[in-house]
């Protein structure tokens, strides 16, 4: 099916990626592609100045590095240090492995460090899927299988190892679906709107990789990541971070693998640059399971839409690679200075009550669910239950039928039940309409079971 | 010399619009005779309040010829700095805004920027033609494919240029 025809001027058309349909390969990845795009509060005037005083530890490196400073200063708020004009190159890890946690720091030193500072801040996180600002997770995820990794049924010896809990997150920024584990590293770049390239922050990591002797590794024209699978090496310039010995033309095979992918966000002043980096994933065989939605080929849906590459894992420990980053980082704008800051931050940085108030926005339902973009399921009556539902804002806008087994009256009772209803309200179709239908119809048990095939919210963990 | 510019521009968008239009849509046409007729209406007020101003996040409003409206958009130079606009996240109707506010975001391949209102107001009404082409951003951007209407509440606030201001403004950036 030509996916092109059923999706309203997304990304399949305009990407100069290859058909945008989902390869049937079992080393899928879908791609960060576009960009982030988010009114988050922090776009506000950010009320600085009041939390100044805000009692707030921060890491015991720094303490034992600046013995002397007053305790007001020891004990100063990560916000106070970013915004320190005089830091103007930083450098963060996490030390946290939350995705909400780390998205809210990042969001956090995008809008709070000078206009001219350029900082680097690297996180991993623990197993979850990440959707784009404006993505759809019901088309983008398999949710059925999010709900069952948390336990809800015993685990099969068919069933992937090791995954355990999933978390799924929508982020503030735009762009595809993505799986993150503990074998990716999140790098982020955030530097001034003027200095931006595309590409500049891509050739960097590049560097780094090649220092540790991963010399397929290059900068492809959509930005990415990819490592060079050509059988051949040819002559190549070793400066170039576009090109290697392996490289072969585009379109012609072996395809590269991607190993990361991008997405920016702009505003005024500042231009953020975040990426995934598949180190050493434990998990890339099952990646695309969870990537992968029953739905998808009945939804035709407003928004974006994730497009997939074949993903390979570089092959690196974590932690020796995040320390070169940063070394590479330092050497990159080694005439701004040594970084001012280097830092570690953690799940302590929870008690900032603007990281809080970020962390608890991303868990929200209506952000992870209602933010989806208008979209309807069409069902059609030849070899399904016949029925159109259309979804805006993640309420159900309209409902209908082309069901012939459905009486008069059971149709206005399910209208009268479902529209105007949250989508992710309803975790189970079969008991809610068993509860909330007048009279059951025997008719509406395939339809029931139906929609719990293709419309599940799985629980989010409550943390 | 200004409106003369701006009827200029307004004839260029009825041309690119039908260019790139599929089939004519008689809510395009009827759009831009209104607009025409408030351009006439331009001259009897005061034009230099009724021009089209540009922010320096490269929004742009237009108030109405009463005054008490403004339509609001991206310029050319951001729609063609964003490259292929794939989504437009619009403001909800009836929604209080204040300026310096996010109203909406545009996403495009790998990058994406928020829709600032440069005024405070409400939202009166959205282009919601552009939920189903956000595409059109990029073709007509300062014309058919505005964004949003907001009923003012007080005058725009920050920097606000007039489309030669705002072409030095982009080439100096």
């Amino acid at each position: 099916m030509c996916q092109a025809q059923r999706v309203f001027g997304r990304r399949l058309c305009t990407i100069g990626d290859t058909t945008g349909a989902r390869r049937r390969s079992s080393s899928l990845w879908t791609d960060w592609a576009s960009a982030p795009a988010a009114p988050s509060p922090h776009d506000k005037l950010i009320p600085r100045r009041r939390h100044m005083l805000r009692s707030f530890r921060i890491g015991s490196a720094v303490r034992s590095t600046t013995p002397g400073r007053s305790a007001d200063r020891i004990y100063s708020s990560f916000t106070e240090k970013l915004a320190n004009p005089a830091h103007r190159l930083q450098s963060y890890v996490s030390s946290s492995h939350d995705p909400y946690l780390n998205l809210s720091i990042e969001d956090h030193i995008l809008h709070n460090t000078p206009a001219d500072s350029t900082v680097l801040f690297l996180y991993v996180n623990r197993p979850c899927v990440v959707i784009g600002r404006n993505q759809n997770p019901w088309t983008e995820v398999n949710l059925a299988i999010l709900n069952a990794a948390r336990g809800t049924h015993s685990p099969k010896d068919s069933e992937p190892p090791g995954i355990g809990s999933m978390d799924l997150v929508r982020r503030r920024s735009g762009g595809g679906a993505v799986f993150h584990d503990e074998g990716n590293l999140n790098w982020s770049i955030k530097c001034p709107r003027g200095d931006f390239t595309r590409d500049k922050h891509a050739e960097m990591v590049v560097r780094a990789l090649r220092k540790m002797g991963i010399e397929r590794a290059r900068v492809n024209t959509r930005h990415d990541i990819v490592l060079d699978q050509g059988h051949e090496r040819h002559v190549s310039d070793a400066q170039d971070t576009h090109q290697t010995p392996y490289t072969v033309p585009e379109g012609e095979l072996p395809r590269p693998l991607k190993v990361s992918g991008s997405a920016y966000k702009l505003t005024r002043q500042h231009a953020l640059h975040h990426a995934t980096l598949l180190l050493s994933s434990p998990n890339l065989h099952i990646i695309p399971q969870y990537l992968r939605s029953p739905a998808k080929e009945f939804i035709q849906a407003h928004g974006v839409e994730s497009v997939s590459s074949p993903v390979a894992n570089i092959g690196l420990d974590v932690q020796p690679f995040q320390q070169h980053l940063q070394a590479e980082f330092a050497t990159m704008y080694a005439e701004l200075g040594t970084p001012s800051i280097v830092e570690t931050v953690g799940d302590d940085y929870l008690n900032m009550p603007e990281i809080r108030k970020g962390y608890d926005e991303l868990q929200t339902e209506d952000w992870i669910w209602s933010q989806t973009p208008a979209f309807s399921l069409t069902l059609d009556s030849k070899d399904d239950i016949g029925i159109q539902m259309k979804v805006h804002h993640g309420a159900i806008k309209s409902l209908d039928f082309e069901n012939l087994d459905l009486r008069d009256e059971t149709r206005t009772a399910l209208r009268t039940a479902l529209v105007g209803l949250k989508l992710h309200e309803i975790r189970n179709w079969a008991s809610f309409l068993q509860c909330r239908m007048p009279s059951w119809d025997k008719s509406l048990v395939p339809v029931a079971q139906r929609l719990d095939q293709l419309l599940p919210v799985p629980e989010l963990p409550k943390r | 010399m200004a409106a003369r510019t701006s009827v200029a521009r307004a004839v260029r968008q009825l041309s690119s619009t039908a260019a790139a239009a599929r089939r004519p849509s008689p809510f395009m046409c009827q759009r831009w005779a209104a607009q025409a007729s408030q351009q006439q209406r331009l001259f009897s007020v005061s034009a230099a309040l009724r021009e089209k101003k540009y922010t320096e996040d490269h929004e742009w409003i237009e108030m109405s010829s009463d005054g008490k409206t403004c339509t609001l958009g991206i310029s050319t130079y951001a729609a063609k700095a964003l490259g292929d606009v794939v989504y437009i996240e619009l403001p909800q109707i009836e929604m209080d805004v204040s300026e310096g506010d996010a109203i909406g975001a545009v996403e495009s391949v790998k990058s994406a920027s928020d829709i600032l209102t440069p005024v405070s107001g409400t939202v009166a009404e959205v282009n919601s033609e552009l939920e189903e082409k956000p595409a059109n951003i990029n073709k007509d951007p300062e014309g058919a494919a505005w964004i949003a209407k907001i009923t003012v509440a007080g005058e725009p606030g920050g920097k606000m240029m007039s489309a030669e201001e705002y072409a030095e403004f982009t080439e100096d950036g």
